[in-house]
C-alpha cells in the first residue's frame, strides 16, 4: 500500500515537471518565433558589478535598496497611524469614530493608483511634499486602513472580562489599554501585520508610476536600454519574490509560535 | 467620557476629544484653503474637466468625450475580467481540491506566483507576452482585427470602440489571469468549508464524484462565499486603474490624458477618485447587505 503510494506521489511530481518544462518550453517557442532574442548572460551586470575586487550594486540593486527604504518608512508610518485610527474608532468620541469610519471607507474604495496621483498632483504641492514623501504617505495611509482593522481584530479578541478585571483593580482607561489588553491582543496581531508588509511591498512597485526608482522602475529603464524584456522582469519578479516569500515564512513561523504559546499557557 | 449609557443616546455631549479632533480638522481645512487661496493661487475651473465627460457638437448632439468613454472602458473591463476570472479561479480551485497530487502542485505554483509579485511586475510580464507573443503566434490577433472590422452591432455593444478592441481584449485577458489567482483561493475555501458528510452523503446515494462537486458541494460553496466574491469584486474593480500603466485606455488612463492636456490637475484627479469611490463604494454596501441576509438566514 505503502509503496503504491510512494510511485503515485512520484508519477505525480514527474507530471508536474512535465508540465512546467512544457510550459517554459512553449514559452521559448512563442518567443523564438517572434525573434526573441535571449540574453540571461547579459542581465547580472544589471544587478551588481565588480570593479578591482570590490562589488558595486547595480540599477537593479539600486532599486531594491529604494524600495525597501520606502517599504520600511511607509510600514512604520502605517503601524502608528494605523493604531491612532483603531483607537479612534472605538473610542467613547463620536467625532473620532466618524472620522476614522470615513477615512477607512474613503481609502478602501479608492484605487491606490489614483490615490497616489491624488496625493502626488493635488495634496503635494498644498503641503509641499517631495516626491519620495509623497509616493511613502500614499503607500503608508493606504496600508493604514488596513492596519486599523488588524488592530481592530486583535484588540476585540482579547476576552472582555480581561479588561472588566483591569478596571476592578482601578486601572483607568488608558492604563487597562497599555498595560493588559495591547499585550494580549500582541499574538493576534502580528502575525497579519507581518502579511500586510507583504502587500506593502508588492504595492509599493506602483510608486515608479511618479518617476522614483525602486525596483520596478529600475527594471522597466533597463528594458528601455536593452529590450531584454522577459530576462529583467523574471529577475525583479523574482527578487520580489525572494523577499515576500521570506516575510510569509516569517509569518507563518509567528504564526505557529504564538499558537504553541497559547496552547501551554492553556495546559498550565 | 461621552459615550452614553445604552438608552441614553438623544443628546450628544461632546467630549474633551471631540473638541480636539475638531479643532484639529478646522486648522487642517484652514491650511489646506490658505495654501490654495494665498500660496498656490489655484484657480478652480470645473466647466472645462466636466467637459471632457460629454460635449455638445455644433450640430447640438451630445457626444461623448474622453472620461466617459474611459470609465466605460473600465466597466467592460471589469464586467469581462469578473466572469473570465470567476471561470479561470474555478478551474485553479478544483484543481486545488484534486485528490491528485499533479493539479495541486500546478495549481499552488500558478496562485503563489501571482499573489507574491506586485500586479504591476505580473501584468508588464503579462502584457508583453500576451500582445506582443502569444497573439501573433495563435493568430489571435487576426481575429481580433476581424472583430474589430466587423461592424455587427452586437460587437459594437459589447466591445466598444473598433478601434480600441485589442487594447480593451489585452486588458481583460491580463486582469483575468491576475485576479484568477486570489478568486481560485476564495472559492477553494468555500470549498473546503462544506462539511465532509455532505461529500459522503452524495457519494452514499450513488453520485459520482463529478457529480457531488456539481450538484452538492458547489452550489453550497459558492453561496457561502458570494460575500467574499463582491470584495474581491471590488479589488478587481480597483485594479483596472493599474491597466493604465500597461496603456490600456481606462478612466486612470483617461484621467492622465486630460490632466496633461488641460492641466487641470486637481479638478481631474479630484473627480476620477469620486467615481472609483462611488463604484467600490455601492458594490460594499452591497457585500454588507449580502452578509446581513446571510447572517439572518442562518
Amino acid at each position: 500500500m505503502r509503496q503504491k503510494n510512494r510511485s503515485r506521489y512520484l508519477g505525480d511530481l514527474l507530471i508536474y515537471l512535465a508540465i512546467i518544462g512544457a510550459a517554459l518550453w512553449g514559452l521559448r517557442i512563442a518567443t523564438t518565433a517572434q525573434a526573441y532574442n535571449w540574453q540571461w548572460y547579459n542581465v547580472p551586470q544589471y544587478l551588481y558589478k565588480i570593479h578591482e575586487g570590490v562589488v558595486y550594486p547595480g540599477p537593479l540593486l539600486r532599486g531594491l535598496i529604494t524600495t525597501m527604504q520606502i517599504s520600511a518608512g511607509a510600514m512604520v508610518i502605517a503601524a502608528v497611524l494605523g493604531l491612532l485610527v483603531a483607537v479612534l474608532g472605538m473610542s467613547g468620541s463620536r467625532v473620532g469614530r466618524i472620522l476614522a469610519r470615513g477615512y477607512i471607507e474613503v481609502v478602501r474604495n479608492i484605487p491606490i493608483l489614483v490615490l497616489l496621483f491624488l496625493f502626488y498632483f493635488v495634496v503635494a504641492p498644498i503641503f509641499g511634499l517631495g516626491r519620495f514623501a509623497s509616493g511613502m504617505l500614499t503607500l503608508a495611509l493606504y496600508e493604514a486602513a488596513f492596519a486599523a482593522e488588524i488592530y481592530r481584530a486583535g484588540i476585540e479578541g482579547v476576552p472582555r472580562g480581561q479588561r472588566e478585571a483591569a478596571a476592578a483593580v482601578g486601572l483607568t482607561r488608558a492604563q487597562q489599554m497599555r498595560y493588559v489588553v495591547l499585550p494580549q491582543s500582541i499574538p493576534l496581531i502580528l502575525p497579519p501585520m507581518t502579511n500586510l508588509a507583504i502587500n506593502l511591498i508588492k504595492h509599493s512597485a506602483i510608486v515608479s508610476v511618479i518617476a522614483i526608482f525602486d525596483l520596478a522602475n529600475e527594471g522597466r529603464n533597463v528594458i528601455s536600454e536593452t529590450f531584454m524584456v522577459f530576462e529583467v522582469w523574471f529577475t525583479v519578479a523574482l527578487v520580489y519574490l525572494v523577499i515576500t516569500t521570506a516575510l510569509s515564512f516569517l509569518a507563518t513561523g509567528l504564526e505557529r509560535r504564538f499558537a504553541r504559546s497559547r496552547a501551554s499557557a492553556r495546559a498550565r | 467620557m461621552s459615550a452614553g449609557r445604552p438608552g441614553q443616546r438623544a443628546r450628544w455631549r461632546p467630549g474633551a476629544v471631540d473638541w480636539l479632533l475638531l479643532v484639529g480638522l478646522a486648522v487642517f481645512a484652514g491650511y489646506v484653503y490658505y495654501q490654495l487661496r494665498h500660496v498656490l493661487v489655484y484657480r478652480w475651473d470645473w466647466q472645462s474637466v466636466l467637459q471632457f465627460f460629454a460635449y455638445r457638437d455644433e450640430a447640438g448632439e451630445w457626444q461623448q468625450n474622453l472620461l466617459l468613454a474611459g470609465l466605460e472602458a473600465t466597466l467592460r473591463i471589469a464586467i469581462f475580467s469578473a466572469i473570465l476570472s470567476l471561470v479561470l479561479g474555478l478551474v485553479l480551485a478544483l484543481m486545488r481540491v484534486s485528490s491528485r497530487l499533479w493539479p495541486r502542485m500546478v495549481a499552488r505554483t500558478y496562485v503563489e506566483l501571482v499573489r507574491n509579485t506586485p500586479p504591476l511586475v505580473f501584468l508588464f510580464i503579462f502584457y508583453f507576452f500576451i500582445s506582443a507573443q502569444l497573439f501573433p503566434v495563435l493568430g489571435i490577433d487576426r481575429v481580433i482585427a476581424a472583430l474589430a472590422e466587423s461592424d455587427s452591432a452586437l460587437v459594437l455593444w459589447l466591445l466598444g470602440d473598433p478601434r480600441l478592441v485589442e487594447n480593451l481584449v489585452v486588458g481583460i485577458l491580463c486582469l483575468s489571469c491576475f485576479e484568477a489567482a486570489y478568486v481560485s483561493e476564495v472559492l477553494r475555501a468555500g470549498i473546503e468549508s462544506v462539511g465532509k458528510d455532505q461529500r459522503e452523503g452524495a457519494l452514499a446515494v450513488g453520485l459520482t464524484g463529478t457529480q457531488t462537486m456539481w450538484h452538492v458541494v458547489l452550489p453550497q460553496a459558492v453561496r457561502i462565499v458570494i460575500p467574499a466574491l463582491v470584495g474581491q469584486l471590488i479589488t478587481l474593480v480597483k485594479d483596472t486603474s493599474i491597466m493604465s500603466i500597461i496603456s490600456i485606455q481606462e478612466l486612470a488612463f483617461s484621467a492622465q490624458e486630460v490632466a496633461v492636456s488641460t492641466d487641470r490637475v486637481f479638478e481631474v484627479w479630484i473627480l476620477v477618485a469620486l467615481i472609483y469611490f462611488v463604484i467600490c463604494y455601492a458594490l460594499s454596501a452591497l457585500s454588507r447587505r449580502l452578509e446581513l441576509r446571510r447572517a439572518v438566514g442562518r
